[in-house]
């Protein structure tokens, strides 16, 4: 099924490399849903979203000649919105990683609050109040699915930031929704 | 990865829960694109030396570049500029100094009661020789001063002037230790 979605795909970005409009609209329609959601988590302003979206898309279309299928091209986009995005908080001063720094914190710290009834609403809510920096990292690893070592990559960070960071992230995350 | 990490991941799809104006991001994307296939996006980087109607231009310019900077140059050995005032004080005062080592050797041989009267005559035509190519070389310098050659010419000149006064001083002397060399056989 994998193989297939992405043979389609292919088809449809060799199409696209070529300067084929149809067939960029296509691509357009499968990923902008999932890029403006990208997108929206990690800025939050509609407006700014969209800016990002229209940029990625056609930064994306200029540069296919580049795509050479090391990853699906939706991965391949997504990392476009999201660096685009990342640059878009720092122009606007917006933390990125949270300001103190806890390198030292690279031990895996146990989370001794459980969370007491897990709800999607909650947890969404719970990351809406989370600050700038915990919430760029909680987004990055649990619902857009990077590793340590591409978070590392995408926020300039080392990998032991990243996961200490994240850490402290959670941890903060499940207080705020333990008390909503 | 614990519980909490699990379900968020398992139900990733659930936080997918914007929806933008697809039309009207896509007109934003559309007429971005259809620019660049109007205008390249890059700016075309115009190679000009690559037109040959373009190099013959630029040919032409750099040969009227150099040929007004010569003039210039030339104009200006007249006595205007003053770094070239130097250059001609340096020239003079070389030449004088050849001038003179020339014509007091000149005078040497002259007064030289021992040469024979034949062989002074072939020496000061030498020398005449020498002046009239050098007395040449100084007017082609008047109108051509950049020409090195010209200025290694007139040294030569000077430089084989006095080798020849050099040589017959050398064979004066000689003779005259030959002569004395006899008076000690004798």
């Amino acid at each position: 099924m994998e193989t297939n979605i992405l043979h389609t795909h292919k088809d449809l970005v060799e199409k696209s490399k070529s300067g084929d409009r149809n067939s960029q609209y296509q691509l357009y329609e499968l990923y902008v849903d999932a890029m403006y959601n990208v997108s929206m988590r990690m800025i939050g302003i509609k407006e700014d979203a969209e800016d990002i979206i229209q940029d990625s898309f056609v930064e994306a279309f200029r540069n296919l000649k580049s795509f050479r299928y090391e990853s699906t091209f939706g991965s391949w986009l997504k990392r476009i919105v999201i660096n685009k995005s990342i640059n878009h908080l720092k122009l606007k001063k917006i933390p990125i990683t949270p300001l103190d720094n806890h390198e030292y914190h690279i031990s895996e710290e146990k989370i001794s609050e459980p969370v007491k009834k897990i709800n999607i609403d909650k947890i969404k809510k719970g990351i809406a109040q989370l600050p700038d920096g915990y919430r760029q990292i909680i987004n990055l690893y649990l619902i857009e699915g990077y590793d340590h070592i591409e978070i590392s990559e995408i926020l300039k960070i080392s990998v032991s930031t990243s996961k200490s960071q994240y850490h402290r992230a959670k941890k903060k995350l499940i207080q705020t929704i333990n008390t909503l | 990865m614990d519980d909490f990490e699990k379900y968020i991941k398992e139900n990733k799809h659930q936080f997918d829960e914007y929806k933008g104006d697809k039309a009207k991001l896509w007109q934003y994307i559309d007429s971005e694109l259809q620019t660049d296939e109007v205008r390249p996006r890059k700016p075309k980087t115009i190679r000009l030396w690559r037109s040959p109607l373009l190099k013959i231009a630029a040919s032409i310019v750099i040969i009227i570049g150099i040929f007004s900077s010569a003039g210039l140059f030339l104009t200006s050995e007249i006595g205007i500029n003053p770094s070239n005032d130097i250059v001609n004080q340096e020239l003079k005062d070389i030449d004088n100094y050849y001038k003179g080592l020339v014509s007091f050797q000149v005078q040497l041989v002259k007064n030289n009661t021992k040469l024979l009267p034949e062989d002074k005559e072939e020496f000061l035509s030498f020398i005449d020789e020498l002046d009239e190519e050098y007395l040449l070389l100084k007017e082609e310098m008047g109108t051509n001063l950049n020409n090195e050659y010209i200025l290694e010419a007139i040294v030569n000149n000077y430089k084989k002037r006095i080798e020849l006064i050099e040589n017959l001083l050398e064979q004066i002397n000689d003779s005259k230790k030959s002569e004395d060399n006899e008076g000690y056989i004798l």
